[in-house]
Formats: structure tokens, sequence, C-alpha cells
């Protein structure tokens, strides 16, 4: 064979080689759904996680049946988001409750196009979960609850995803129900606030915090198991189960459990600034500077502050900040 | 007479065996009475999935996945122009999850088994020389069909499911031109019917290389082209991967060697190069191959 007709050859090898590449199919018209952004976007790895943990993947492949533009609007939280939660790979999501964490899904979930331009500071929107989340401003900043808003509008094929900076947490029952599902392991697989818990049962303060037609509303710092653990090492007194709480006087306890709930009609951490704010008990307490969408609280009697560890979970009748210190009088 | 030489060799035929992507069939055939037995195995691995629109780094569970196969081919000459090929492949596909992970979600890192067995029938009707080169004309057809109770409705653990399950009718068209001097193109295109939700599929390969006395090498380019499906992830995804359209281009080369006694070996690489809906792996394989 003679070189022409090699290079022929070759030529037409290279022209059916491109005929069949050109057969792949284009993807630039496609746009993808919720749930491929978040599979595909490495700053949502946690959430991809999440959602599968969750069982809410394939749902938000597709187009929402609840709504007439078949559309969800998704405050979808980063990884550093998760990570405020100790939640740093899809591995630590482990330590939720499967119920909880699609209850928590969803609570970040609603129908139809909420747009960016049209939220407005001061707006609610209801979740899918059910309870509503509320918009906030906070000086350029929009946030919805706690958590701040860093994008907005990213165009689904089945919604819109806003990019936010805290995990929203919202139990849907009041504060005593949802002190008591964290102690009952329907947050975590391990229990939390058991401390809590059995203090305000000690010091026949349940009663106050339950929602009833008509109560008030609050905001509640309220102390982990470790913080009471730390509390019993600060005070030489053995606090290793919940029920040694009852060691300590019930007024003691009393007082220091009213230093820890303002009655102000629950305030998101973004609502919140730096300064003395009145609790139940009547000493102030102390807020540190709003910093990353968390502030210190420190009570009169405490030497060091106490860090939000879980801020803006939302209850029925109010907000709770679970912090690492128990807030003295 | 050199041509006659180089392209005596019935161990041309490991061409097919060495990758799954590759076509079941090739441009040669056996001759009447000729035998080909070969044992093949291949390691694949990929930690990013083609999808649509975008892809994603890291397979979503399993963070990475391998797998490998042992199959088996057989090929028989029952005429000059009739062949008949058979290949059944075990295949072993490992996943990366962490365990509390799997724990959660009640997954496996493993699902391995008997996959799908192929039979084929290659037809040369028609094959003519223009000088020192030949042309040769094909047609084959095949079923392909699942052989162990392997899973595929298994939700997002079927991102390990070794094959669709569906059984497939497949029809294909050959042309193959050789040169005197042991170079030779092949090209082959054909449709593949699918039952179940399983999406058909337009199927192709180019592959061009040379067969000499000593050595066999080629270089291929296979592609996929499913006829619907769902994109992962996309509007009418269920969770069921069977159902997807898994479409792609994929690359190759494949070396063989002869050794003595009809037995030789082979090797070959080959790499995703675009797609949707399939794990862009990059893999080799190997075959020990017996011609009688």
């Amino acid at each position: 064979m003679i070189l022409s007709q090699k290079i022929l050859l070759i030529t037409a090898f290279a022209i059916s080689l491109f005929g069949i590449t050109s057969c792949v199919k284009d993807d630039q018209d496609i746009t993808p759904s919720i749930a491929s952004i978040a599979v595909t976007n490495a700053d949502f790895s946690t959430l991809e996680g999440a959602a599968i943990q969750g069982g809410v993947a394939v749902v938000l492949s597709n187009a929402n049946p609840s709504d007439p533009s078949g559309d969800y609007t998704v405050f979808a939280p980063n990884n550093a988001a998760f990570a405020r939660l100790g939640l740093n790979t899809e591995a630590d999501l482990a330590v939720l409750n499967d119920a909880f964490l699609t209850n928590t899904l969803l609570y970040h979930v609603s129908n139809g196009n909420l747009i960016g331009n049209t939220i407005a500071a001061g707006g609610r929107s209801s979740s899918a979960l059910g309870p509503d989340r509320r918009f906030v401003q906070r000086g350029s900043d929009l946030y919805i609850n706690g958590s701040k808003i860093l994008a907005t509008d990213i165009q689904a094929e089945n919604g819109t995803v806003h990019v936010i900076d805290k995990v929203l947490l919202a139990t849907g029952v009041d504060i005593v129900q949802s002190a008591l599902a964290l102690t009952d392991s329907k947050v975590f697989i391990t229990p939390e606030l058991t401390f809590l818990v059995e203090a305000l049962v000690y010091t026949d303060l349940v009663g106050a915090l339950v929602a009833a037609p008509g109560s008030p509303s609050f905001t509640v710092f309220a102390p982990s198991d470790a913080a009471f653990k730390q509390l019993g090492v600060d005070l030489g007194v053995a606090l290793n189960t919940p029920a040694d709480i009852r060691k300590l006087p019930k007024e003691t306890v009393a007082a220091v459990l009213l230093n820890h709930v303002v009655a102000d009609g629950g305030k998101f951490t973004s609502e919140m600034n730096g300064g003395a704010i009145a609790p139940l008990g009547g000493i102030s307490i102390t807020l540190g500077v709003f910093t990353n969408g968390t502030l210190t609280v420190k009570g009169n009697g405490n030497s060091m502050v106490a860090n939000m560890i879980i801020p803006d979970v939302q209850a029925t009748n109010g907000v709770v900040h679970v912090i690492d210190r128990v807030l003295l009088p | 007479m050199q041509k006659n030489r180089l392209f005596s060799f019935l161990t041309l035929l490991v061409l097919p065996i060495l990758a799954q992507a590759q076509s079941p069939v090739s441009g040669f055939m056996n001759g009447k009475g000729n035998s080909v037995i070969a044992v093949s195995y291949s390691a694949e691995k990929y930690d990013k999935v083609l999808l649509s629109p975008n892809d994603a780094n890291g397979v979503p569970v399993f963070n990475d996945v391998k797998v490998n196969s042992a199959s088996l081919y057989a090929s028989y000459g029952i005429s000059n122009r009739f062949d008949a090929v058979l290949s059944l492949p075990y295949i072993s596909a490992k996943g990366n999850a962490n365990e509390s992970v799997l724990n959660e979600l009640g997954y496996e890192n493993t699902r391995s088994g008997i996959q799908d067995l192929s039979v084929f029938l290659k037809y040369n009707p028609y094959n003519c020389n223009i000088g020192t080169t030949s042309l040769h004309f094909m047609l084959g057809a095949g079923v392909k069909t699942p052989i162990g109770n392997y899973k595929v409705d298994e939700g997002l653990q079927s991102i390990l499911a070794i094959g669709n399950r569906a059984t497939s009718f497949n029809g294909l068209a050959i042309a193959q031109v050789r040169f005197n001097d042991g170079l030779f193109l092949t090209t082959q295109a054909g449709y593949s019917l699918r039952n179940g939700q399983v999406p058909n599929a337009l199927i192709g390969e180019i592959k061009a290389g040379y067969a000499g006395k000593h050595i066999y090498v080629d270089a291929w380019f296979a592609g996929q082209v499913s006829d619907g499906g769902v994109n992962i992830l996309g509007e009418g995804f269920q969770g069921f991967f069977p159902a997807t359209d898994v479409s792609y281009n994929r690359v190759g080369v494949n070396v063989y060697v002869p050794i003595a006694g009809g037995f030789g070996i082979s090797g070959g690489l080959s790499q995703y190069l675009n797609g949707r809906n399939v794990g862009q792996s990059v893999g080799f394989s190997g075959a020990v191959v017996y011609s009688f």
C-alpha cells in the first residue's frame, strides 16, 4: 500500500473517531436537580451524606408533587455549617437519630420557588417539616433563623437553592419536649441534656416551659451534660449522674435554672447583641460580641464564658441554645 | 504470502476478551474447527462518577469503587464463515464506604457474583482484495443474559451492582481492512435491545492495530449511546440504576504475545473519556489464551 493511501485511511479513521466522539450527549442544556447540586458540589459533601442517610436524595432529584410549580426551595447548609455541630464528614452523621435527621432536612425545604429578592426581613416561610422559619436582617446580611444566607438563587431543575452557614434546627415541640427528645436519644443517639431535664423536674419548673395557649416564648440557654459535670467539679460536688443534681438544694438549683431563661419571645443568635440581658432569675447575664454567627454568654457568678455548642434550635415556644457551661447567678 | 502468515493467528481473537466495554466480537474469523479458550482478569477503579450535567468527584456513599473480574471466554469456528463466541464473567465490586455509614444505611462494601452469559454468532458473508489490501465484512448477533442472582434494586447500594440484569439482543455490522504489512483497521456498529427498564443502546467501536508473527497490538475507541433512560439524580430517577441513560466513550490498548504450543498471554489498559451515569474508571487486564 502506498503512503498516500495509508494517509487517506488514517484520515478516515480520525474522521470516524470524531464522528463517534460527537455522539456523546450534550450536557450544556441540562439544569441539575437540587440533589445533583448537592452531590456534585464539594462544599455540600456532608449535606449529600445527610440527604442519603435521611432518605431525601431521590425525592430532591424529582419535581415536587406537592406544588403546582413542581419546585422546591432548599436552604442548603455547606460543610462548614455541619462542622459547627461536629459533623465533619458523612460518617459523623451516624451520631444523629435517623428520624431527627430527616426532619431536620425537611426543615430546610419548602414548596415552590422562594427567590432571593423576594425574601423580606421580618417575613416568615413555612417549611416542609411544618414549623415556620423567619427572616432576619442584620447589617447587610440576611438570615433565616440564626443562619446567614451566604448565596442565593442557585437554579435547579426542580427549584432554587440558597446556601446557609448553619444547619437549621427545629424540634416541632415545646422547650420541655425538645429537651426530653434529646434525653431520649431522639436527636443524638447518645442522650443529652439529661441533667437539665432532671433539674427541671427536681425544681418543679417543667410547667413554666411547657407551651400552652397564651403562654410566653423564651430564649433558653441549655447547659449540656458536660456543663453540669464541670459545675460539679467547680463546686466540689460529684455530679456524675442526673440524679446527683438532687444533692444540691432545690432553691439553689431553681435559681440557677431561672438564670438560663429569658422571657423575650425567643431570639435567634441573629437577633442578639452583646451586652446584659435579664433572665427570669433577675440577675443579668452578659452576652459577648456577635462573632461568626454566635455569641458567648456569661453568668454573674461565672469566671469564664459559656459557648454555644448548638445554637438556634427552634421550639414551638422559643429558641434553645445549648451551651457548654452552667450560668451561675 | 506474508499476509497469510500475519493473519493466521487464531489468537488474534483475544482482542475482545480483555475489557467488558469492548465488543464481544472481533474482526477476525476463527476458521473451521479452530477454537480459542481464554481466562482473563481485569481490575478497574474509579472515584469519579460521570453524571449529567455535572460530574461527582467521590462516589456517593462508597467514595471509590474497585471492580475486579475474572472471565471465561471461548470461540469456535463452526465453518470458515461462521464463528460462535461465548463469554461469562465473575465480577466483584468493592466500595470504600466508612463502616459507620454502612451500618447507618444497612449497606455493604461488596457486591459480587457471576454476571451475564454472552453468546454471539458471527457471519462473514463477503471478503475482497484491492491489490494487497483485503476487506472483510461481517455480521454479528448475540444474546447477553444474566446467569447469576445479583441484585440491581437495592437503592444506592446498587451503585455497586455488578450488572443491570437486562437480557439484551444485539446486532452488529463489522468491517475490517487489512494491509499486507500487518496493519489493520476494524470498525463495528450495532444496536442493543434490552428488556425491562434498561434503555436500548447504540454501540460502536473502532480498532486499529498491528498483527505480526511475534506480537499483536491494537488501540481501540468504543462508545455507547443509550436510547433513552433517566439521569442519576435527574427527573424521573427513582434510585433504580438500570433505568439510567448509560452513555460513554472509552479508549484502550491491547497487546498479545504468543508463547508456545498454542498458548499466549495478553494485557490491556482502558480508560473512560467521557459519558454520563457511569464511573470514570481506569483499568488493566490480562489473559492466558489457548488456541487449538
